[in-house]
């Protein structure tokens, strides 16, 4: 592709990306919407956006981007889930689009809900063990690492695009293999079906997809969230007993306070039960994305806080302004 | 009429001679009662806000607020009743009718309601049946259909005997509270309510009207939070004043309550600046609990706790009389028709701390809030209050009394009726509780 057109929809996207993200500022400081967390979000998602597609067309080596996302994860919790994905933030913009024709959003069954959780784990292994065993069957006659290496990450599925790809394809539409009438379609995992199962098939398999996310995050909120593989390599840090302190940034509840009027279940983009359902304390599960959404949206004072290790960024608090903001 | 519905009747037929004498002697007893009560009030603070003023007179049962709903009446609006608080007004008002709650507070007419049911039987409903049959209650008279949840066993046999005299909408609400079952069949409820409130008043609930419905009572929300954290510090408003100021919501229009309650609070603020307070800031701060007490007659309480030697006062309470009216706002996510009536349904179900629920921990949430609030207004005893016949409220003092138990706070189980004869009696129990709360004060 031209050069010049790559430099010119890399400056208009930036330039759009960051734009976005001013005016949503200007309006939380015009309208004095300090306390609306989503405004927040919004703003850190458009500039995130700018700033991982700036990244991107520079090829920085995938790997230093996998060790800062895990890195982040680490202490973070799943905050790149919630504030930085743009393919979330896509499904963000859906929703959205959904509030403003005023249709209401489908509640996918709790059952199902966990189970997609779990699914996602399941996922994740057949992504990241697929490559090994095909490695198995065909073993290498030398033993070079190097060589290893290159195999693994080269091989049909590249155990590392399950991590990063919601965020390349829709960063960059130019990677994107789904050519109609020259225009390029960039999707999240596009480039790992179409090489994993050819052309045609993989085509065929990647519209369903597309079209399964698209209409689907119309009517559920975040609805890849609740599959994403990303999510799971994500979250499954935070499983681990070695690191019970991990995410420094989580939700913190008090139970006291806490009348239990379900507020913070219903508004969960994810449908995460665990904050309603914890006795109190911090919350503790793999599914929450740390959106803050509960937290924004709950009535009572102080019942619900978003912590940065011992230290309280953002609380609960009377939120009975008039609904200016939506 | 048939001889089928003279059958079902349950209240006996009285001449109307008689109702109408009984009715004009309670009623100019009410009325003494009404205006000693504001007359004590006003005796109690010196310094009492100018804006309790416009609360005083809406206390008037029988004065403005009744004559203004007449007017709306005759202009075609309906005017909906409930008996319990999860009756969601928001609807009503949606539909461009008036809601008021019509529990009755007369002891008199408690007494009229012993011919209907046994004395054994919950006062406030005793109340409520004697009120009707004499036509005393303004509000009760002007609803033209009654909401009746049903709550507690008394609840639900008051809308039957209620419907000798009004349609009666029963809601059906499920006594385990945060199942998921539950909130689903509850919600199923509200819609149904809706499409009843619909037929009825012959006004669509559009989307916008319901948005903005949902906004007044977000207002007033606000307006009472505001009221409430003036009491967390040291007093600057009379417990029975802010109490009244609460319940005076129920029958009064909303958005004139709003408006009215920020100014109290604006005053009330400057107060604080000024550091004038009602009562040396050393008063024993008492929160009460328990049955609701309904104004005009049933202020014994709140009356003898701020005037007793030595004197309390009241910062908090947990009544559905008081501030369960308007503590918690309905949490719109979206606002469409569909996550409006969900959050309607939950603001209504799961928030409330009734003791007619219980949950998988046994109604936890109510000792929770019970225990946040004692901390929250530095309340340093707790008077439950029960009524005879209130077994709900009875039955859930053990527990109350072993969480508080565990904080060190002393909780006093108060038993009364609705009569003026053991004022006396209650007045030697009060005092001897609030003597104990300032030895433990200065000690």
């Amino acid at each position: 592709m031209d050069w010049q057109l790559i430099g010119d929809i890399l400056r208009l996207t930036v330039l759009a990306g960051l734009g976005i993200a001013g005016i949503l500022a200007v309006l939380i400081w015009k309208k004095n919407l300090a306390t609306k967390v989503t405004f927040l979000r919004l703003v850190i998602q458009a500039v995130a956006f700018a700033a991982l597609f700036y990244f991107f067309t520079f090829s920085i080596p995938l790997l230093y981007v996998l060790i800062g996302l895990f890195v982040v994860t680490l202490f973070l919790g799943r905050f790149y889930c919630g504030w930085v994905c743009p393919f979330g933030l896509i499904m963000d913009l859906e929703s959205m689009l959904r509030k403003a024709l005023k249709k209401r959003y489908r509640i996918i069954p709790d059952r199902l809900n966990r189970a997609l959780h779990k699914s996602r784990y399941a996922i994740f292994l057949f992504f990241m063990l697929t490559p090994i065993a095909l490695w198995l069957l065909d073993p290498p006659q030398n033993f070079d690492f190097a060589v290893m290496m290159a195999r693994l990450l080269a091989g049909p599925f590249r155990p590392y695009s399950v991590l990063i790809d919601p965020m390349i394809p829709n960063v960059v539409p130019w990677t994107g293999q789904l050519i109609i009438n020259d225009i390029n379609f960039s999707y999240a995992y596009a480039q790992d079906i179409i090489a994993f199962m050819g052309e045609n098939i993989g085509q065929i398999f990647l519209l369903a997809f597309v079209t399964v996310t698209l209409i689907g995050g119309f009517f559920i909120r975040r609805v890849w969230c609740r599959f994403c593989p990303t999510g799971a390599s994500l979250g499954v840090i935070n499983r681990f007993k070695a690191f019970k302190w991990a995410p420094l940034l989580h939700i913190y509840k008090d139970e006291e306070k806490c009348t239990k009027c379900g507020v913070c279940k219903r508004v969960c983009p994810l449908q995460v039960n665990e904050v309603y359902d914890q006795k109190g304390g911090k919350i503790e599960t793999s599914q929450c994305m740390v959106c803050a959404r509960c937290v924004e949206m709950c009535p009572y004072e102080g019942t619900l806080q978003l912590k940065l290790g011992n230290k309280s960024t953002f609380t609960s608090r009377n939120w009975l302004e008039p609904s200016k903001s939506e | 009429m048939n001889k089928a519905a003279l059958e079902k009747k349950y209240t006996p037929e009285m001449p109307r001679k008689e109702i109408d004498e009984l009715r004009s002697t309670i009623k100019a007893a009410s009325q003494r009662v009404i205006a000693e009560n504001i007359e004590r009030m006003k005796k109690a603070d010196p310094h009492r806000p100018e804006a309790m003023k416009y609360f005083d007179d809406i206390a008037d049962l029988f004065g403005q607020r009744q004559k203004e709903i007449q007017a709306e009446k005759e202009k075609g609006k309906k005017v909906i009743g409930y008996m319990c608080l999860f009756a969601p007004t928001e609807l009503i008002l949606a539909a461009d009718a008036i809601p008021v709650r019509v529990n009755s507070g007369w002891y008199d007419t408690s007494k009229l309601g012993d011919r209907v049911v046994p004395v054994e039987v919950c006062p406030v409903l005793r109340s409520t049946i004697g009120a009707k049959m004499i036509e005393l209650s303004p509000f009760l008279e002007q609803s033209d259909a009654l909401i009746s949840v049903l709550t507690c066993d008394g609840m639900t046999k008051l809308s039957e005997i209620l419907s000798d005299y009004k349609p009666i909408w029963g809601m059906n609400i499920p006594r385990v509270k945060d199942s998921t079952q539950s909130l689903r069949f509850w919600k199923d409820e509200i819609k149904h309510m809706k499409t009843q409130i619909e037929k009825f008043t012959g006004n669509k609930i559009t989307r916008k009207k319901l948005k903005e419905a949902i906004e007044t009572s977000h207002r007033a929300t606000k307006a009472f939070r505001r009221l409430q954290d003036l009491r967390k510090g040291p007093p600057v408003i009379m417990g029975r004043d802010a109490m009244l100021v609460n319940q005076a919501y129920v029958w009064d229009d909303k958005k004139r309550w709003t408006e009215k309650t920020e100014a109290l609070c604006d005053e009330l603020e400057k107060r604080l600046e000024r550091k004038d307070w009602v009562c040396p800031p050393d008063t024993p701060r008492v929160l009460v609990t328990g049955t609701p007490m309904f104004w005009p007659d049933n202020w014994k309480l709140p009356t003898l706790v701020e005037e007793a030697n030595p004197r309390g006062i009241i910062v908090a309470d947990e009544q559905c009389s008081g501030e369960r009216i308007l503590n918690d706002p309905i949490g719109v996510d979206e606002w469409s028709m569909d996550d409006m009536l969900n959050a309607i349904g939950e603001r209504y179900l799961m928030a409330s701390t009734c003791p007619c629920f219980t949950s998988q921990d046994g109604n936890e949430d109510r000792i929770n809030w019970l225990l946040n609030k004692v901390k929250e207004w530095n309340v340093q005893g707790v008077i439950y209050y029960v009524v005879r016949g209130c077994m709900l409220y009875a039955m859930e003092y053990t527990r109350v009394k072993k969480a508080l138990d565990k904080i060190n706070v002393p909780i006093y189980y108060l038993d009364t009726e609705y009569t003026r004869e053991d004022v006396g009696q209650m007045k030697t129990r009060v005092e001897a509780f609030l003597e104990m709360l300032t030895a433990r004060v200065d000690f």
